[in-house]
C-alpha cells in the first residue's frame, strides 16, 4: 500500500494549507460503471469493507439505481487506502470530502 | 483447498483468446479504469498509478495462464483459492477495456441489461462480445464457487 510519507517536501506555509485541506473527513464513494457484474461488486464491497451480504447488496443497489453509494467515511489516509483498494478491483471509486459532520 | 474444474468448448473459445491477449496488450501501460483521486501530489500520483498498473499485469498473466499447452489438449482451466482473485480482477479489466474499446457503441442500459443483438455488430464487435460475456461467465463461476475463499483470503 502506498504511504502518505512519499510525499514530497514543501515549504511550511504550504504545507499547513495543505494539511487542513486534508484534515477532517473524507467519503469514500463508489460510481456506477456499466461492465463490472452486480454480484462481483457485492463480492468486493464484502471483501474490502467486511460488510454483511445485506450491506453489501444494499450499497451496489445505490451505485446501481443512483449513479454513487457512500461506502465508508473517516480520516484521510484510511479513506485512501479504500479508494486505492477498490481500483485495484476496478471499481471506480473517489474521495470527497465529508462535510455532513 | 477447494478446486473448480471447468471444461470449456475449445472451438469456442479458442478463437476468443486472440481478442482477450490483444485486450490484455492494449492494457499494458493502461489502467481499465483511469485513476480519478484528486488532491494527490505529482510524485505520489505517479507511484499510485504505478503500483495499480504492477497489479493489473500481474492479474492479466495469471489469467492468461490458465490458457497453457494443456488447455489446448484438455480444454480445462482450474480455479482455487490461489488464483480466484487474479482471475476475477483481470476478468474485470479485460471486460472494461473490451467495453471502452471494441463495444463503445453499445448503450449502457443494452449492455447492463444484456439486450445485445449480436446480429447486428460486425464480425469483430461480434468476436468482443463473445469475449466480454464469456470473461464474465467465468467471473459468475468463481463468484458462486469460491467466494468463500476470496472472502477469508
Amino acid at each position: 500500500m502506498i504511504a502518505s510519507s512519499a510525499r514530497t517536501d514543501v515549504a511550511p506555509a504550504q504545507r499547513t494549507e495543505t494539511e487542513l485541506a486534508l484534515a477532517g473527513l473524507w467519503r469514500v464513494v463508489v460510481l456506477n460503471d456499466p461492465v463490472n457484474l452486480m454480484s462481483y461488486v457485492v463480492l468486493v464491497f464484502r471483501k474490502v469493507f467486511g460488510f454483511g451480504e445485506v450491506t453489501a447488496r444494499r450499497h451496489m443497489l445505490e451505485v446501481h439505481e443512483q449513479g454513487r453509494s457512500v461506502v465508508w467515511s473517516g480520516l484521510r489516509e484510511k479513506a485512501e487506502a479504500y479508494v486505492f483498494t477498490l481500483q485495484q478491483w476496478h471499481l471506480t471509486a473517489i474521495l470527497e470530502p465529508d462535510e455532513t459532520r | 483447498m477447494k478446486r473448480v474444474e471447468v471444461k470449456l468448448g475449445l472451438p469456442v473459445v479458442a478463437p476468443l483468446l486472440d481478442v482477450i491477449k490483444r485486450t490484455v496488450d492494449d492494457l499494458n501501460g493502461h489502467l481499465a479504469v483511469p485513476q480519478s483521486l484528486q488532491d494527490l501530489d505529482e510524485e505520489l500520483g505517479a507511484a499510485w498509478k504505478g503500483e495499480l498498473l504492477d497489479g493489473q499485469n500481474k492479474d492479466c498473466r495469471r489469467f492468461l495462464a490458465l490458457f497453457d499447452s494443456e488447455f489446448f489438449v484438455s480444454g480445462m482451466v482450474v480455479f482455487d483459492d490461489d488464483n480466484a482473485e487474479s482471475v476475477l480482477r483481470a476478468c474485470a479489466a479485460i471486460r472494461l477495456r473490451l467495453r471502452q474499446r471494441d463495444l463503445e457503441g453499445l448503450p449502457d442500459d443494452v449492455l447492463e441489461g444484456a439486450g445485445v443483438d449480436v446480429a447486428k455488430l460486425d464480425e469483430a464487435g461480434q468476436k468482443s462480445y463473445m469475449c466480454y460475456v464469456f470473461l464474465a461467465t467465468l467471473q459468475e463461476l468463481i463468484i458462486q464457487h469460491l467466494d468463500a475463499a476470496i472472502l477469508e483470503g
